[in-house]
């Protein structure tokens, strides 16, 4: 297998990526011999704060956090300034399972981030930024510890930044180990020093969010689109993708391709272009694959689902979600039981245990049931009662959280209930266990 | 706004929460974790119903119309919507019968009930518990559940008087709530995350004084009362809801008895005066009434002994010594918490013994009846507050509505189900404006934790600090002790351009008249209320009724120096005081009423067993002028009576019964004083404040001392009886003596030390306590009833080491 | 009240307590209890009751407060951990790429089960949920390194080398977009029936 980690569209333009796994591309220098910083200068010093948000929202960019929120809307969601503080957050958590295009923006080109942040910050006409980092990307916090402070020591942080009267400085604030973080306001909890449990909305960030002050959350690649948006224009970004998807998203492949890593694509691609084009084909034959982390239910590999474009509407109208872009491929003979118990053990083990669905029903109930399937003691009413305690979560937890464990649990019966029928009946699951770990 | 709740069309507040619509509508939804005053958070995820609403249209603005019916369209939610967390809308229609909702109830009450152990039938909250009535009113009945439950710790002792069962929980979060939104001492968390998310504390106990309404508010047997444990069964319980003698905030309580026995108390909802919260003493400071060295029958002097009589033969014996002494011989004093009636039946027989000396103890020189009284409520939506003294000691309650003012939300409105259970004002971790609250106080207390300004002032210096605070408010210049000019002005400032701006003060202002002047003088010149703190529960009234002497000899120091013949005294025991012991000797009558045998019992003539406050029926004057009700529960206390019996007993012995009995006089006295029936007065009592009686010029001539090296300060635990109760002693320790390291070195005393001391005549024991934030050279020691508050010069010779520390 | 036998973490690290305290606003000082509790664990490879106590009275909250949030998180440890923390990502993508076999592999090698540390405090093995590297899967993280596609071999030698205290940093795995958008090759077919 090759290890391509950084790919794009040949036919289109690489940007955010540009650099990835180039020698010292994490360093001032190189990021400033590149063009660095420029931006920034031309945002703070040549634009109002409006201009960004309407260039922004112009740009038809979505969030690519998960929920494909348009960050330039969600920026016009922020009150008038009124001298109170405010907040820019990126939400640099990054944990959903089959998602890692964060980190090369973080680990690789992190001054790139900043940059971002600073725009957005000048945008939301926030002054400060908080950059909330996974615990486990020990790589990437160092790379941007120390690149806030070589942009710090550069001017371009701090008071009155590139010259332009306006001050930002950013907070880098480190997780440890905890899915539930991604969620914005569970975020914000953490962030402020209390247990991550998620917030009630109302009130959103943009009325109360970290510490109470007004606040954005965004995610890295969100904040790093900024940066080439406010350089080339909204135009150039909705020259890319589709009316409903504008622009390029990074997607990443894992499970059996030839070149699993990350791409950056231009939304409105299929999905065998991605599988088959860029990621070279498959190694083994798959049966299934999940367009967008873990969390998205999956579509049966078929080429009703290959040839859907990848675009927040058609992914949605087709029964799952753009997610992340973490692209996923099951194997045709992994069994679908042993597969899902696999996420639903996740979702498991990152259930924050606020709420009574989520800790009783996905913490709790269903690796219970989905051990004892696998341990070849199903029994006949299982599936239903599967389905019926999978019917009484969903949709009516507290956050999300349980509804990504619940939709690909749904998902798997929808399209493979055969082999769940299978192993209740035979007390062992359709395919054998086969050894998948490389020399 | 228009809301349509399972048909039934309503008309309601907007930022009313769907709950409290489906309630108002007299429908039923299940809840778990909105409690009534607490954040609404939805994370039991039971409340759910269908929930839908028309729509504007954003281009015409008009509504969104059903092309059959031409009516507003509904639009509705996706998924089941939690009730507790919904804020109504114009035109919403809920709907918590539709089939999706009761199948997502009973999906939810299964859920709940996965990891809940079966043992209801040991569990003291069986037949009290919200998750018995719902799992059977909401469930299916059965449990698909076929795994193992769950297991983890079933009894973990969290506090000596609370203990907590893991296994239970359902993790409704309202008891960390409670302790982060109420009282704000977060001594309790979760830990752990997701399925293994239990419940508990690091610190040492819980320190805080509140901790038992958590066993309240918990909807499961997960949090129980230690007192109370495996002792009855709810339905056995007798519930009598009365007022709290324990302070002078005459919090609502439910007293739990059973076979005569007195088992639990429990908080009683009085939304005016404790909303639903009481603290640790009222909770837990009950024990006393079971003990079995209660005295029980009239006991009289035969030599040297004491023996069983009945009250009419006592009664008999003391009319005998009484009727030979002459006017102004006799004395009669009170406990400070006695209810109104025993204080007119205590005037009463002062009259027919034609004596002045009579008084309430404990009592200060100043009057505790404010010239512009405040509620509570009033506190609640105060705006400035400026607390001179110990508030949190004094009158826990107060020190919870003071907490309430700074999260900025008023009191909520009620509907006809009572207190909104989800008030949506409410959130968690709510940002307090700690900068409307100033404390003041001559040694680091509590309540300096939540308030933007915290000064400590050298003891005794209140007059000064109110008569500069005075003169800057009348635009003059002076300085303050222990601020700095500009905090000194932004006070005055604050207070003055409040809405609504309330000065708190305790006994370490009414220790001297001029200093409570001061302090009246300057909350004018602010116009702010003012709320002053007695020490005792019915302190406000039995000033009001003038349970007073008639001259200042005949005060109950006087009294106790000597200038009776007789005395009849109530539930206090001065004889703890070596001087005033001797003094007690020489009388020619003591009565003692009393619940336990002391001192004092040891020098009567007769002793007449006493009623607890949870005996006794009668009413009391909260600190705001508010009347209560005092409900007897049926506890078996022997031959106990009240003074009001007592005092009738010895009339009729005397032959001078007119023609109405005591209790008649009493209640026409009041109607008099107070304007209300005392037979008929509110459940939430009746809010009558009163004028402050009239100074007594010659007394502003007493100056209290100034000097000293001891102060005795309040203490929200009943020392008197805390002996006899086991668990709240267990938690809290016996009486501290509270000293500065500097100090505690000089004297080579280490924490904990068990010491002894002769506190102004009354050998006490303390446990040492080292405190760095108490000023060098002063002394803390907590009071007795026989103390009233303030300041004394401490025989720190008569220091003595009983014990090291473990 | 400090145990004053053993002495408080940051009695002589007053710079790193300040400069942690520092990131944040005087209004969000609680904030920065999670990196307090890294910098103690990153020290002393867990976090005992004392240190807890420690953060609390620096940040003014409740020692209940710090563990609650601690508790909350899967990488702080009650318990000391080994000198080589080797964390098993097992979540779909790894387990795809046989990281199951590697758990096996490593527990027998190591003879330690997960959540286990060896006696000797050298070793701590763990199964942890998704690292964010999926595409390199199976994934390791040792103490605070990602080690990528770690096949057989490699992991063999990484237990090697582990064992001789000569633990190498892992190499990079990423290569640049330069390499090979060019070499995309053609649309291929899948492997499953019906599908054209
Ligand atoms: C359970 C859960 C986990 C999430 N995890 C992440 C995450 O790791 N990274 C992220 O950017 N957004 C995550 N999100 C989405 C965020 O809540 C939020 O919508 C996003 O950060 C907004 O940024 P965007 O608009 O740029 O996507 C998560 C949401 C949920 C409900
Ligand atoms: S669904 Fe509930 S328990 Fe699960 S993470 Fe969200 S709030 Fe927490
Ligand atoms: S102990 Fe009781 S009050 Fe506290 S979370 Fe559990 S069930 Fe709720
Ligand atoms: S979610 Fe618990 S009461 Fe509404
Ligand atoms: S599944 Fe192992 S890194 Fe994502």
């Amino acid at each position: 297998m090759d290890n391509i980690t950084s790919r794009h569209d040949p036919r289109f333009e690489v940007t955010m990526y540009k650099y990835m796994g180039v020698e010292n591309s994490h360093k001032l220098d190189f990021y400033e011999q590149h063009g660095g910083y420029q931006t920034a200068k031309k945002a703070l010093t040549t634009m109002q704060s409006v201009d960004i948000v309407n260039e922004v929202k112009a740009s038809g960019l979505r969030g690519r956090g998960g929920a494909g929120f348009p960050m330039g809307v969600k920026w016009s969601f922020m009150p008038p300034v009124d001298g109170r503080q405010r907040f820019i957050v990126c939400n640099a958590d990054e944990s959903e399972p089959g998602s890692t295009k964060d980190r090369f923006v973080l680990e690789d080109d992190p001054h790139q981030l900043i940059e971002g942040m600073i725009i957005a910050g000048y945008a939301i006409q926030a002054t400060l930024g908080v950059i909330y980092i996974r615990g486990e990307y020990h790589l990437g916090y160092t790379r941007l510890y120390d690149a806030i402070n070589e942009a710090r020591a550069k001017g371009y942080l701090g008071k009155n930044v590139l010259a332009s009267n306006f001050d930002f400085d950013l907070i880098l604030h480190r997780g440890a180990g905890a899915y539930i973080c991604g969620e914005e306001s569970a975020l914000m909890n953490s962030f402020e020093g209390y247990r991550a449990n998620p917030r009630l909305k109302p009130p959103f960030p943009a009325q109360a969010g970290v510490y109470g002050f007004p606040t954005s959350v965004n995610n890295v690649t969100s904040i790093a689109s900024g940066v080439h948006i406010i350089a080339k224009g909204a135009d150039w970004f909705k020259s890319m993708g589709t009316q409903d998807s504008s622009g390029f998203h990074h997607v990443q492949i894992s499970g059996p391709a030839v070149r699993r890593g990350v791409y950056e694509v231009p939304m409105g691609i299929t999905y065998r272009e991605i599988i088959f084009d860029l990621a070279g084909g498959v190694t083994e034959p798959v049966k299934a694959f999940i367009p967008g982390g873990s969390s998205c239910p999956m579509f049966p590999f078929t080429d009703e689902y290959l040839d859907l474009t990848m675009e927040y509407g058609v992914v949605a109208k087709a029964g799952s979600m753009m997610g992340t872009g973490g692209i996923i491929l099951i194997p045709e003979d992994k069994c679908i039981v042993d597969a899902l118990a696999n996420v639903v053990h996740f979702y498991a083990h990152e259930s924050c245990g606020k709420c009574t669905p989520c800790r009783e029903g996905v913490s709790t109930w269903l690796p219970k049931m989905y051990a004892k399937l696998l341990a070849g003691l199903g029994e006949s009413g299982d599936l239903e009662l599967l389905e019926d305690v999978s019917h009484n979560i969903r949709g009516r937890s507290f956050c999300p959280l349980a509804d990504a464990c619940i939709m690909p649990v749904q998902a798997s019966i929808k399209h493979f209930r055969h082999e769940y029928e299978y192993i209740i009946e035979h007390g062992k699951s359709m395919y054998a266990k086969k050894s998948r770990w490389q020399e | 706004m228009k809301v349509k709740v399972n048909g039934i069309e309503l008309e309601l507040a907007p930022g009313t929460s769907a709950i409290d619509a489906v309630f108002a509508a007299g429908s039923d939804v299940p809840y778990f974790c909105s409690h009534e005053y607490m954040s609404p958070v939805g994370s039991c995820r039971m409340c759910l119903a269908k929930i839908g609403a028309p729509r504007k249209d954003r281009a015409t603005g008009n509504w969104v119309l059903d092309e059959e019916t031409g009516e507003p369209q509904i639009f509705w939610f996706p998924n089941p919507m939690a009730t507790c967390t919904t804020a109504i809308m114009e035109g919403m229609v809920i709907e918590t019968e539709a089939e999706e909702a009761v199948k997502a109830q009973r999906g939810m009450v299964e859920m709940t009930l996965i990891n809940h152990p079966l043992d209801c039938p040991i569990c003291d909250k069986g037949g009290a518990c919200e998750l018995q009535d719902r799992a059977y009113e909401y469930g299916e009945g059965i449990s698909r559940f076929e795994f193992d439950k769950r297991h983890q710790e079933k009894h973990h002792q969290l506090s000596e008087l609370i203990t907590l069962d893991r296994e239970r929980c359902i993790h409704c979060k309202r008891c960390i709530r409670f302790f982060e939104e109420v009282p704000g001492d977060e001594v309790l968390d979760f830990i752990e995350r997701g399925g293994h998310t239990y419940i508990a504390t690091v610190e040492e106990g819980l320190e805080s004084n509140f901790t038992g309404n958590i066993t309240d508010l918990c909807p499961v047997g997960a949090l129980l009362d230690r007192t109370s444990r495996f002792k009855g069964r709810n339905w056995e319980y007798e519930h009598t809801i009365t007022s709290s003698l324990d302070d002078a905030s005459g919090s609502a309580i439910v007293l739990d008895s059973r076979t005569g026995r007195l088992e639990r108390i429990k908080a009683e909802l009085n939304t005016q005066v404790n909303k639903l919260w009481i603290d640790d003493s009222t909770r837990f400071g009950y024990e006393y009434v079971n003990s079995s060295e209660r005295i029980k029958t009239p006991l009289i002097r035969k030599g040297d002994n004491l023996e069983a009589a009945s009250w009419q033969e006592v009664s008999e014996f003391i009319a005998d010594k009484l009727a030979k002494l002459a006017q102004k011989e006799a004395a009669i004093v009170l406990r400070a918490d006695s209810t109104l009636e025993e204080g007119y039946a205590a005037k009463n027989l002062a009259k027919i013994l034609e004596t002045g000396q009579i008084d309430h103890y404990p009592r200060q020189l100043a009057s505790v009846i404010p010239n512009n009284s405040a509620s509570l409520n009033d506190l609640a939506s105060s705006d400035a507050i400026f607390v001179i003294g110990d508030v949190s000691q004094n009158v826990p309650i107060v020190d919870l509505r003071i907490k309430d003012a700074l999260k900025g939300v008023a009191p909520p409105e009620m509907f006809e189900h009572g207190v909104p259970i989800a008030d949506l004002r409410l959130k968690e971790r709510m940002i307090r404006k700690k900068e409307i609250l100033t404390v003041a106080a001559p040694y680091n207390v509590d309540l300096m934790r939540h308030a933007g300004q915290a000064h400590i002032y050298e003891a005794n210096s209140e007059e000064a600090i109110f008569k500069a605070l005075t003169k800057i408010a009348n635009g003059e210049d002076s300085s303050v002790a222990a601020m700095s000019n500009e905090q000194a002005e932004a006070l005055v400032k604050r207070l003055n351009e409040a809405n609504n701006a309330i000065i708190i003060y305790d006994g370490f202002s009414l220790a001297s008249p001029a200093a409570a002047i001061a302090a009246r003088n300057f909350a004018n010149a602010v116009g702010a209320k003012e709320i002053i703190l007695g020490q005792m529960a019915n302190s406000y009234g039995l000033e009001a009724i003038q349970v007073l002497p008639s001259h200042e000899r005949y005060g109950y120091a006087e009294i106790m120096q000597g200038s009776a013949k007789a005395l009849i005294i109530s539930e206090l025991n001065p004889a703890n005081n070596s001087q005033y012991a001797q003094n007690l000797k020489e009388l020619e009558l003591l009565v003692v009423h009393s619940i336990f045998e002391n001192e004092t019992t040891a020098l009567a003539d007769v002793v007449l067993p006493a009623k607890s406050g949870y005996e006794k029926q009668g009413t009391i004057v909260n600190l705001e002028g508010r009347l209560l009700e005092v409900n007897a529960a049926p506890i078996d206390a022997g031959q106990a009576q009240d003074f009001e019996f007592l005092a009738a007993s010895i009339i009729a012995a005397l032959g001078k019964e007119g023609k109405e009995d005591l209790a008649s006089l009493a209640h026409k006295a009041i109607r008099k004083q107070f304007g209300v029936d005392s037979k008929k007065l509110d459940p939430e009592g009746d809010l009558k404040p009163l004028k402050p009686r009239a100074n007594n010029k010659a007394k502003l001539h007493i100056q209290s001392t100034n000097i000293g090296n001891a102060l005795i300060v309040p203490t929200m635990l009943r020392l008197e009886y805390i002996d006899k109760n086991p668990h709240l002693l267990a938690e809290r320790g016996a009486a501290k003596l509270t000293m500065n390291s500097i100090d505690a070195d000089a004297n080579g005393l280490k924490n904990a030390e068990i010491v002894s001391l002769d506190v102004a005549g009354i050998k006490r024991s303390f446990s040492v306590q080292i405190k760095d934030s108490v000023p060098a050279g002063l002394w803390l020691i907590p009071a007795l009833p026989e103390q009233a508050i303030g300041l004394l010069e401490l025989d720190r010779a008569s220091l003595k080491k009983e014990l090291e520390p473990a | 009240m400090m145990d004053t036998k053993i002495q408080a973490f940051f009695a002589d690290k007053q710079d790193l307590l300040s400069e942690i305290l520092e990131r944040y606003p005087d209004y969000g000082q609680r904030s920065a209890v999670m990196p307090l509790l890294r910098a103690v664990q990153d020290a002393e490879r867990h976090v005992s009751e004392l240190r807890i106590k420690e953060i609390a009275d620096i940040l003014g909250i409740s020692a209940t407060a710090v563990k609650g949030v601690m508790s909350f998180y899967s990488t702080y440890h009650e318990q000391p951990v080994g000198k080589y923390h080797i964390q098993i990502c097992s979540t779909l993508s790894c387990s795809l790429a046989g990281s199951d076999e590697m758990y096996d592999y490593l527990a027998n090698e190591l003879d330690l089960v997960n959540g286990e540390t060896d006696k000797d405090g050298q070793f701590s093995l763990q199964k942890v949920e998704c690292l964010g590297s999926c595409t390199t899967a199976p994934v390791l993280q040792i103490n605070d390194d990602y080690y990528e596609n770690v096949g057989k071999k490699r992991c063999k030698h990484l237990v090697d080398s582990m064992r001789e205290n000569k633990l190498e940093k892992p190499w990079r795995e990423r290569k640049g977009d330069h390499e090979g958008a060019e070499k995309a090759k053609p649309l291929q077919k899948t492997a499953l029936k019906g599908v054209s």
